[in-house]
């Protein structure tokens, strides 16, 4: 096919010229997040009769697929809300589906409900991603403390009523008892058992999100604790404080995993490796699932928690209601659902899924607290008061990126 | 055919016009060619990287295929044995190929757990500096691949070509290095051009059996579009656009070798 034919080959360009560029034009006005537009419960609970809802969450957590699907489903569906589960690999995913959907304008998207917090919460408000000022008509949203920092700000991000909580999670270590001798009680020392076992110790490479997290933990190391560093992100704040933070972990480097050449990709490969024994600590923000994996063998059997002196980092995670959405009444009635005593024992209980719950214990009735007390207590994992004593706050959602790509270019790249 | 050029042209003019700056999801359009300059060092390697991977593959493709296409047309046992393994490889998707070498020849994989070899001491084939894992993949499908194409072209023209020689009185070496070859460079050639900018643009067998750094261009761009910054997908898109002309690039000067071998003429 030559040029035989230059007035259709030009003609055929012009066209497909004039389609990207109509294209263009259809991209709507993003940056002004929608407001919500029902005005009572009564309206909300009548208009969601019979919809359909799409949750988008994580799908690689086992336990949190089956009390989705065989939990919360189902009373869903009481409710006259047919619930979907959407398994994703990472949320990104579906912040960048509802993006999409808002360039084009869409008002019956693909994407109702979105498990979601922290960077994609505050890069999804920013672009006009979720629908805002819902979560003061949920009945059971009364159930949380109105003055807990952690729900009050997401990362930074002030949360002003555009994603309903769901469940708290904290930031911990963990390691093989069996074959670590010499159990180190802080962070500093934990780096330096990592440098006396060289090979043994590696975490993941941000911007994979406990790679990131982990990172963020050395910051608040080096700086002599989170009191020392700035919540909110500042670029004085940024030069000042991560020297320290990339020198440390550069001269870790040679003592970690293949030399610190190379880093796991996510924190399945490294979960993986503690679970072949190629290292001997892994880290996560779910330590509900480690009884489970203990029990099927998946874990060493001398698998225990590592409970720093200074603490480890804590936050809150929600659900997120996309504002191109076409059923949000129906969502609105899940994250209330989610919200209920009922359900926040259900996925409180560790055979479930052992999330920890966002209630404020005091403010409910005997028999509800009765409920929560009355949960199994695990051999690995301690209870989450003694987990989360000491929990540091999230740094805002601003320091993440500047941290991550830093790391990528003077750690991973030397 | 409009549909093709409507589906084909209006993918590559919107990443393209993304790349330039002028569909921000978020502020003002403006043409820039900040997107490209960004990642700029990334954007090098990967470059650097990616080409490596795809002309080491290739190569390793095409001699490998080339060998089994003789053995095919052989005609004996041995020569349906190889066209049954090939036949048989090819319809397994790349992904199952990828986490199988994954499986087999990790640190803590079965093959070293079989030989008794500790995680410790056997090479980094996976994740390793040399991105052998990823070579040796594609090399595995590809060969097959390549064996197949140039074994359906032996049999038809070539084979007549090559009874004639061998009446005439060639000994085999010469009809292989004066009959054989040329006549199936064509073959060769347009099966090289396929391999080439498929391994380019391949994302989920780097992805799984690489590293995080370097980076080959689909796995940055990826990074890139699902990166929780929004300047980023007009990023991803420069890297799109710089992949797809690399690719352009290879076919054009695949297509002007081909137009130079005897049979083309």
């Amino acid at each position: 096919m030559n040029s035989h034919h230059p007035a259709r080959a030009g003609l055929a360009a012009s066209l497909t010229l004039g389609l990207v560029v109509a294209l263009a034009a259809c991209s709507a006005d993003a940056g002004a997040s929608s407001e919500q537009s029902y005005e009572t419960w009564d309206e909300v609970v009548a208009a969601a009769e019979g919809q359909t809802v799409k949750l988008w969450m994580y799908g690689g957590d086992e336990q949190g697929n089956a009390y989705v699907n065989d939990v919360l489903v189902p009373a869903a569906a009481e409710q006259g809300v047919t619930l979907e589960q959407v398994p994703i690999a990472d949320t990104p995913d579906a912040l960048n589906r509802i993006l999409s959907e808002v360039q084009a304008g869409e008002t019956d998207g693909e994407v109702d409900l979105v498990w979601v917090n922290g960077n994609n919460f505050g890069t999804g408000k920013e672009a006009g991603a979720w629908e805002c000022g819902w979560t003061d008509l949920l009945p059971n949203m009364a159930l949380t403390d109105p003055a807990d920092p952690l729900l009050l700000d997401d990362f930074g991000t002030p949360v002003d009523g555009c994603e309903a909580p769901w469940h708290k999670a904290q930031f911990t270590f963990v390691y093989n008892s069996d074959t670590v001798t010499d159990v180190p009680s802080t962070l500093d020392e934990l780096l330096d058992w990592a440098r006396a076992n060289p090979g043994r110790f590696t975490y993941p490479a941000p911007p994979d999100f406990t790679g990131s997290v982990f990172v963020r933990e050395v910051l608040y190391s080096v700086s002599g604790g989170y009191e020392n560093v700035p919540l909110a992100y500042s670029e004085e704040a940024f030069e000042e404080l991560t020297p320290a933070l990339y020198d440390e972990l550069t001269d870790l480097a040679p003592s970690l995993w293949r030399g610190g050449e190379t880093y796991p990709q996510n924190s399945n490969e490294l979960n993986e490796l503690f679970a072949n024994g190629e290292v001997d600590f892994t880290m996560t923000y779910g330590p509900a699932t480690l009884t489970e994996l203990v029990a099927d063998g998946t874990y060493p059997a001398g698998t225990q928690v590592l409970t720093l002196d200074e603490g480890t980092v804590g936050n809150a995670s929600f659900l997120g209601l996309a504002s191109t959405s076409g059923s949000k009444a129906g969502a609105m009635v899940v994250a209330n659902l989610a919200l209920s005593v009922e359900q926040q024992v259900a996925k409180a209980e560790p055979d479930v899924w052992g999330q920890f719950t966002v209630l404020d214990l005091d403010q409910l009735s005997d028999e509800e607290r009765a409920l929560f007390e009355a949960l199994p207590t695990s051999p690995v994992v301690p209870s989450y008061d003694v987990l989360s004593e000491n929990a540091n706050p999230e740094l805002a959602a601003a320091w993440v990126t500047p941290i991550d790509e830093a790391w990528r270019a003077q750690v991973l790249a030397r | 055919m409009l549909i093709a050029l409507f589906v084909v042209g209006g993918g590559i003019g919107f990443s393209l016009v993304q790349s330039l700056g002028l569909l921000p999801l978020v502020g003002e359009a403006s043409l820039s060619l900040d997107a490209y300059l960004a990642n700029g060092d990334d954007l090098v390697r990967g470059i650097g990287l990616s080409l490596a991977i795809a002309t080491a593959s290739t190569a390793l493709s095409c001699i490998i295929g080339l060998t089994a296409a003789l053995v095919i047309t052989q005609g004996r046992s041995t020569g349906r044995l190889v066209a049954g393994l090939s036949a048989f490889t090819i319809p397994i998707p790349h992904l199952v190929g990828a986490a199988s070498v994954g499986l087999l020849l990790s640190d803590a994989g079965i093959i070293p757990r079989i030989l008794g070899i500790p995680g410790t001491e056997w090479p980094d084939i996976v994740g390793g500096s040399w991105w052998i894992a990823v070579v040796l993949e594609y090399t595995w499908k590809e060969s097959a691949f390549v064996a197949l194409v140039v074994a359906g072209v032996l049999a038809s023209r070539v084979a007549r070509y090559d009874e004639t020689a061998a009446l005439l009185g060639a000994s085999r070496a010469r009809r292989l290095r004066h009959v054989v070859i040329p006549l199936a460079r064509p073959a060769v050639i347009v099966s090289a051009i396929i391999i080439f900018v498929y391994t380019l643009g391949s994302y989920e067998v780097a992805w799984l059996l690489g590293r995080p750094y370097p980076e080959p261009l689909p796995v940055l761009a990826f990074r890139l579009f699902t990166s929780i910054t929004l300047t980023a997908r007009p990023e991803a898109a420069a890297v799109a656009v710089v992949t797809t002309l690399i690719s352009l690039a290879v076919v054009a000067l695949g297509m002007a070798a081909l137009r130079r071998t005897p049979l083309w003429k």
